[in-house]
């Protein structure tokens, strides 16, 4: 059975421009922080491998530009996404409200096949910050007013919750795919595993 | 040819005199007609484009004492100068003569020729006799509205089906329209610029393919090949001006640029003449890399001294304005840029053998000698020369408002933030820089030194730090603005700093110190403080494009080597020429050029290709190469070099360089299976391309290890692709991209639109699609061109700083959608004509039903109706919703949408009241009436002027807008609807009663005890959710109550709710009935699926509108049968009838009707689909009315004659019971109307030119 899974999976992150999207990606990945990364223009791309469910899969992460006019470029990553990460800054109310327009922007291009249970996680981000102005428990509202999209609050500056918060991402991604596999079970399914598994042995040697 | 009279000093010395009179004096320029007519010498295409060029004759006016000359008309040819001196022999001369003062001649003269210059130029008289034929012609074929200017005609053949149309093609600013007449009939043709998908010539044939996949063939025998160029260019004009601004999507041209002196020099149409001096200024600015406001002026023949090579090349001296230019005719062998502020003098030499005879030795300010020999024509070269410079001013720094700002320039960060390189890599910088200092000895130094293939290897090999800054400002062109706008950067960067909130300076802020946070110049507030002035003075000086992301990272490069006002220039050329439109909206200019290097890998590395498209990654991975000139993704001190010959050869350099990349991995990335491995191989090998002669010490822990030198990079590029690509190649790419890039933009935009409304109730995705289609077409149609243009002012003079609702996204998905469909909301010329061309009531001449119903849509009079409105609306009038089309024309013919002035004024002619049995007839009599009449003197929803009638009508509407209920979105939920309809009755009623609770205990309450109800309802004073109840009598089949019981329990209550039924109205309008709930009547089109629901709250009509409302039902039919003319006669009787029981009825009648809203007899609400449920129970309403009148009224109606109109009136349920009995009417209104035929039969009639008329 297990080797019917899919052991891709995409993850796409959204968000306002400079709600550290990028830090928290390179926080997950590298385990640090640093100030030195540039705006992200286009697209940033990493991957790692997770345990999730006692499976080793490979984690694809998408790092999207923020800004409003990069917006209708990303269409192109959401395609095919298993789990779509909507990040805030709990310092920048507009970062939150924007939140909305994310999600929406997502499910209309994206067209995932079921759009009431795709699974999101949201981030509310730079909680290591003291001048906070989105609450917990607002946010935590807004969460389940959509389908109870699980919600983490998280700083990439000191690692606050990023593991947590990208494990549950690993979960709900495989989640989905599971339910995904109720619809197509048949073998085409596992040529596309045995591929995807030599991918990651190559990708592994070349990795330094 | 009469001129506005211009002072002038002193004559220059180069005219002669040919006639005198005492006053006036005929000149001739000196060398004209002698030996080549001055006309020939600089240009043979641009011949009269000069706006600088003097024409050959003058007439000048002075009187005996005054030093002043006036120079009062021009002429090209003697003859035609002539005519004007002749002209002043015969009407000026002997009144001067008769004058007493100087100074009178003088007034009396110039007053004179300014009314006859004020004449002339009326008449436009500047074109030929044939080309004024074509024009009006081209109007009046096409309908064309006069400010659609022709540019040419060509004689060609259009072949349809197989059979050629010898016709004409009319090419206008945004129209490519062919006509032929043959055989007796007419073909017809018309295309816009902006539609063209596809343009391709062969031989002598054009081909054009539209976005509607239409495609044509035109085969012209001559001219051809400006045929194609001219569509080339207007296509490309349409194209950039939807970029520029695409809420006007017009073309116009501004003649004022090019002022023509010279008429008739030629005889192509002047339009057509300014079209070609445009494209070839642009590639003239192209080339030398001048600024956007440059014109050519001309062009001439000569050889160049090479003093490094040490012989002459063979070229062209180019001039304009500002500039003195040469290139040579072998490509890139030789080119010069000369401002003309620094030339100092001109002189001819004449020595020397035949080889070098016609000489010109041009010396700058810096005493550099440039020779220039064989120029033909050589004195005019010069005189046009010292013109030019004669008239040139030196840019002076205006005046600047002082600010309250304290700042200081900040030079070249590399200054202050050393890098420490090793002493090898100090001698390599030093070697470059002798071979650049002695480059500089060979080919001179600045603007002007001899651009050659030697500067190039120079470049390649990348630019020592310390030349950085001259180099990169030389070959953009960027010293030329800096040069020309002194003290410009200075004052936005002050201008800036005082503007307190803007969301555009947040952007900026928020990434300052993601720049390049390398550095350690920005990891300071020096860097970081220049950072910021760059980027906020860019975006006031370019409010359209403000900041994007990206320019952030280029500036902070620029501002390492170049002093804070040199990088903004940097940039500003960046954004305007280097990269056009890169940083606009969508970034659409980079948007274009990744597929144009999609394209472009196609051609070259068809294999790679196939398989990276399959992955779908070309357009993942270039947006950061083009947008950021690869900072992003090489380090900085290599990409350097790539930027090094990003200035001096443009945007060919980020094509070659990607296609390098692509190909050095080629292998690789063909083993990817996906998209994200393939990503991992580029970044691999773009984070390990290093520069050996900069190595800087590690930045991180993890170094990443080095693939490629960047030199080898760039020299591989250039060796690989560089000859293939050339910079002509790119433009002809980025047209072709431009298109299908805007056209996809639409695509992708509808695709949203129509995802969005897909639920909708009465079009299929692909009726949406169609007409999202045809609205976009319609609103730019050359009616539309009439619709004012607002310029943005690019450049400096008065910057705005972009409003910072761009970038306050603070809008919920519904508001997102909104902004993107908002280019599909119509105005109502747009509407009227969707609604005619598209709808079954188009028949309906008597009642300009397209005004009604975009009235009734039109919820807050803004003048435009938005996408899902028109959707309803016209949905609703297309369907076969038989019942809610029949209600909602009631609707329309109800006031204040067909208003009391409107009825009389349509009925004028006939205003006496005719007995009732006439009626019908005279119903019928109205067809013969000219129906314009009715529809011209109604004020157009857009007209502002209104009289009081209309006012009233619109604070009505306006007021019945405001009613609850309607304007709710559909998303709210079925409750919040139910309560808020049950406050909209009839009567306004306060907000708080009618709760959904209170209606359901009150009907409960209904089953129970109808009399108690009624009491206990009326007892609440005006707690109208009780009527209700009233209603429930009788749909509730459960309690079957007499008329006559009813009457004799409540017939003083009903009068108490009459009584406040007038009683709200008088307060609320003196007008009795124009304020009725016409707002509530929108649910119709708000809520179509209650479509049944509450007729309760439909107003009455009076008789007058019912006239009309039958008459446009027969008018819709097409004809009237016997059960319709009977039909109608029943309506007239029940209306008297109605008129009898005055008061009582006519509020039963309120509350008699069906309601959708309430439960049916077992308590659950009743569903739209119940249709036929909704019929039986109107004619059951209808049948109770019927027992009413005829108990209560007592008498037969017959024996009524008193007609008093103003009493009469029937209700929606009366009339759609009534009609709905008429077989021929249902079957009309049963109709689906086939949207999709009719939509592509509208384009079609669009393409073919077939015009109606409204
Ligand atoms: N204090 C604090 N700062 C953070 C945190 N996460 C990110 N930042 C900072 O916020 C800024 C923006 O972070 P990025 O990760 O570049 O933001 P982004 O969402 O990738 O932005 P775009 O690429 O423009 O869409 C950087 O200066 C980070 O250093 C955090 O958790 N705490
Ligand atoms: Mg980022």
């Amino acid at each position: 059975m297990a080797t019917r899974k899919k052991s891709l999976l995409k993850v796409i992150i959204l968000g306002d421009s400079s709600v550290g999207k990028t830090s928290l990606m390179n926080q997950y990945i590298n385990k640090r922080f640093s100030n030195q990364y540039k705006a992200t223009i286009g697209a940033d791309f990493c991957t790692k491998e997770v345990i999730a469910d006692d499976r080793v899969v490979t984690m694809q992460i998408w790092d999207t530009a923020g800004q409003e006019r990069f917006q209708s470029l990303g269409v192109a990553f959401y395609r095919g996404a298993d789990c779509c990460v909507l990040v805030y800054d709990v310092t920048s109310p507009n970062s939150f409200k924007n939140l909305d327009s994310w999600r929406d922007e997502f499910l209309i291009q994206a067209s995932p096949r079921d759009p009431d249970h795709f699974p999101f996680v949201v981030l509310g981000n730079k909680v290591d910050m003291d001048n906070r102005q989105v609450s917990t428990r607002r946010a935590q509202q807004w969460c389940q007013s959509k389908n109870d999209m699980p919600y983490f609050e998280t700083s990439a500056k000191d690692g606050t919750n990023v593991e947590l918060a990208f494990q549950t991402i690993a979960r709900n991604a495989l989640a989905q795919e599971a339910e995904v596999e109720l619809y197509n079970e048949f073998p085409d399914q596992i040529r596309l595993n045995t591929d995807r598994n030599n991918r990651n042995g190559n990708s592994d040697n070349c990795q330094c | 040819m009469w001129i506005h009279p211009k002072e002038i000093l002193i004559p220059p010395a180069f005219w002669v005199d040919e006639m005198r009179s005492k006053y006036f004096v005929l000149q001739k320029r000196r060398g004209h007609g002698e030996s080549r007519s001055f006309t020939s010498l600089l240009v043979n295409t641009l011949d009269s484009v000069w706006d600088t060029k003097p024409p050959p004759y003058r007439i000048l006016h002075q009187t005996p004492k005054s030093e002043v000359y006036y120079e009062i008309a021009i002429g090209l040819t003697q003859e035609e100068i002539v005519k004007d001196w002749e002209w002043l022999a015969e009407n000026l001369f002997k009144v001067l003569n008769e004058m007493e003062s100087e100074e009178e001649i003088t007034n009396f003269t110039i007053c004179k020729i300014q009314s006859l210059n004020a004449q002339n130029n009326q008449d436009e008289s500047d074109e030929s006799a044939n080309f004024k034929v074509s024009a009006s012609k081209f109007q009046t074929l096409f309908e064309m509205p006069k400010e659609e200017r022709l540019v040419n005609t060509y004689a060609c053949t259009y072949v349809k089906n197989k059979i050629p149309n010898q016709g004409n093609l009319y090419i206008s600013l945004n129209h490519i329209c062919f006509y032929s007449y043959m055989l007796g009939s007419e073909t017809k043709r018309v295309i816009r610029f902006a539609e063209l998908e596809d343009i391709k010539r062969h031989g002598q044939i054009i081909y054009l393919k539209t976005v509607n996949n239409m495609h044509y063939n035109f085969t012209l025998l001559k001219d051809v090949k400006e045929a194609y160029g001219l569509i080339e260019q207007l296509n490309k004009m349409a194209i950039q001006q939807l970029i520029q601004d695409p809420d006007s999507p017009i073309v116009d041209h501004d003649a004022s640029v090019f002022q023509r002196f010279g008429r008739k020099a030629s005889n192509k149409p002047g339009l057509l003449r300014d079209l070609t001096a445009r494209q070839k200024s642009e590639e003239y600015r192209n080339y030398f890399r001048l600024p956007q406001t440059e014109i050519i002026d001309g062009q001439i023949k000569a050889n160049i001294w090479t003093p490094y090579a040490k012989r002459y090349v063979g070229g062209n001296i180019y001039l304009s304005r500002n500039f003195f230019c040469f290139r040579s005719d072998v490509i890139d062998l030789v080119s010069l840029v000369i401002p003309m502020r620094n030339i100092k003098s001109v002189e001819q030499k004449n020595d020397g053998p035949h080889r070098y005879d016609n000489q010109i030795v041009l010396l700058t300010a810096e005493n550099v000698h440039f020779v220039f020999a064989q120029i033909v024509d050589r004195e005019v070269l010069v005189e046009k020369i010292s013109e030019l410079l004669s008239q040139f001013h030196v840019p002076i720094s205006r005046e600047r408002a002082k600010y309250d700002i304290s700042w200081s320039k900040q030079s070249a960060l590399m200054n202050s933030f050393k890098t420490n390189l090793s002493a090898e890599m100090l001698k390599i910088q030093e070697q470059k820089l002798s071979r650049w200092e002695s480059h500089f000895r060979d080919f001179g130094r600045g603007i002007s030194m001899f651009r050659t293939t030697d500067v190039i290897n120079l470049i390649v090999e990348g630019i020592p730090d310390k030349l950085r800054q001259e180099i990169w400002l030389l070959f953009s062109g960027a010293i030329h603005e800096k040069d020309m706008n002194p003290g410009l950067y200075e004052d936005l960067v002050e201008k800036a700093a005082c503007i307190k909130h803007s969301s555009t300076h947040d952007e900026i802020d928020r990434d300052l110190h993601r720049s390049l946070p390398e550095h350690a110049a920005f990891q300071h507030a020096d860097g970081i403080g220049a950072l910021r002035r760059v980027l906020q003075a860019y975006a006031l000086r370019n409010p359209q494009v403000g900041y994007c992301q990206a320019m952030n990272i280029v500036s902070s490069v620029f501002l390492l080597f170049c002093d804070e006002d040199n990088a903004f220039w940097l940039l500003a050329s960046l954004c305007e020429n280097l990269l056009p439109d890169y940083y606009k909206d969508k970034v659409v200019g980079a948007q274009i050029d990744q597929s144009v290097l999609n394209e472009l890998v196609e051609t070259y590395l068809p294999e790679l290709h196939s398989h990276l498209d399959q992955l779908g990654i070309i357009r993942m991975i270039s947006l950061s190469w083009l947008l950021t000139i690869f900072i992003s993704v090489i380090r900085y001190e290599s990409a350097l070099h790539i930027i090094d010959c990003f200035f001096y050869d443009g945007a060919k350099i980020i094509f070659v360089v990607s296609l390098q990349i692509l190909e050095w991995n080629c292998e690789k990335l063909l083993k990817c299976n996906d998209d994200g491995e393939a990503m991992e191989v580029l970044s691999r090998y773009l984070d390990g391309i290093y520069n050996p002669e900069y190595r800087l010490p590690p930045q991180s822990d993890k170094q990443k290890p080095e693939t490629q030198p960047i030199q080898t990079l760039i020299h591989e590029a250039y060796t690989n692709f560089g000859a293939k690509i050339s910079q002509q190649k790119i433009e002809e790419l980025r047209n072709k991209h431009r298109r299908l890039t805007i056209r996809q933009f639409d695509i992708d935009n509808e695709n949203t639109i129509v995802k969005f409304h897909a639920d909708n109730m009465y079009f299929d995705r692909e009726e949406l699609h169609l007409l999202l289609t045809i609205i976009r077409e319609e609103k730019s149609t050359p009616r539309k061109v009439l619709q004012q243009k607002a310029h943005s002012a690019l450049g400096g003079e008065s910057p705005i700083l972009l409003p910072t609702t761009a970038t306050g996204r603070s809008a919920g998905y519904a508001e997102n959608n909104c902004s993107r469909s908002e280019s599909y909301s119509v105005d109502f010329d747009t509407f009227r004509a969707l609604f005619h061309e598209l709808t079954p009531w188009r028949n309906c001449v008597s009642i300009d039903l397209a005004e009604k119903l975009f009235r009734l849509t039109d919820k807050k009079s803004t003048g435009s109706i938005e996408f899902s409105q028109i959707i309803n609306a016209l949905g609703l009038v297309c369907s076969h919703k038989y019942t809610e089309k029949l209600k909602l024309l009631y609707i329309l013919h109800l006031p204040p949408l067909l208003s009391k002035a409107e009825i009389e004024h349509v009925r004028r002619p006939k205003s006496k009241a005719k007995e009732d049995a006439e009626e019908a007839i005279e119903a019928e009599d109205f067809f013969g009436d000219d129906p314009s009449e009715s529809i011209e003197a109604l004020p157009s929803p857009t007209d502002n002027n209104f009289d009081e009638d209309d006012y009233a009508l619109i604070t009505a509407t306006k007021h019945l807008h405001s009613l609850a209920g309607l304007s709710q979105p559909s998303s709210s939920t079925a409750g919040a609807i139910n309560g808020e309809r049950s406050s909209t009755f009839y009567v306004d009623l306060p907000r708080q009663h009618g709760t959904p609770m209170d209606v359901a205990r009150s009907q409960n309450g209904a089953s129970g005890s109808t009399s108690d109800l009624i009491d206990n309802g009326l007892r609440h004073q005006g707690r109208f959710e009780s009527t209700d109840t009233f209603s429930d009598i009788s749909d509730l089949g459960a309690v079957k109550v007499t008329p006559p019981q009813l009457n004799v329990e409540t017939i003083s209550n009903f009068s108490q709710i009459s009584d406040l039924i007038m009683a709200t109205r008088v307060e609320r309008t003196d007008s009795t009935t124009d304020t009725k709930s016409l707002g509530s009547l929108r649910y119709l089109l708000d809520q179509p699926d209650d479509g049944n629901a509450p007729n309760k709250n439909i107003p009455n009509m009076k008789k007058a509108n019912f006239q009309f409302l039958w008459r446009s039902l027969m008018e819709i039919i097409g004809e009237q049968d016997e059960d319709m003319r009977k039909a109608y006669e029943n309506l007239l009787e029940l209306g008297n009838n109605n008129m009898k029981k005055e008061i009582s009825l006519d509020s039963f009648t309120q509350l008699n009707l069906g309601n959708g809203d309430e439960p049916d007899s077992n308590g659950n609400p009743t569903t739209p689909s119940v249709e036929s449920n909704a019929t039986t129970r109107l004619f059951q309403a209808y049948e109770e009315e019927l027992k009413q009148n005829s108990s209560t009224g007592g008498t037969g109606s017959s024996s009524n004659s008193s007609t008093d109109v103003d009493s009469w009136e029937i209700s929606i349920n009366q009339f759609i019971a009534t009609v709905l009995a008429v077989t021929s009417i249902v079957q009309c209104f049963y109709m689906k109307t086939p949207i999709k035929e009719n939509i592509e039969r509208m384009q079609k009639n669009r393409r073919k030119c077939v015009i109606t008329n409204y």
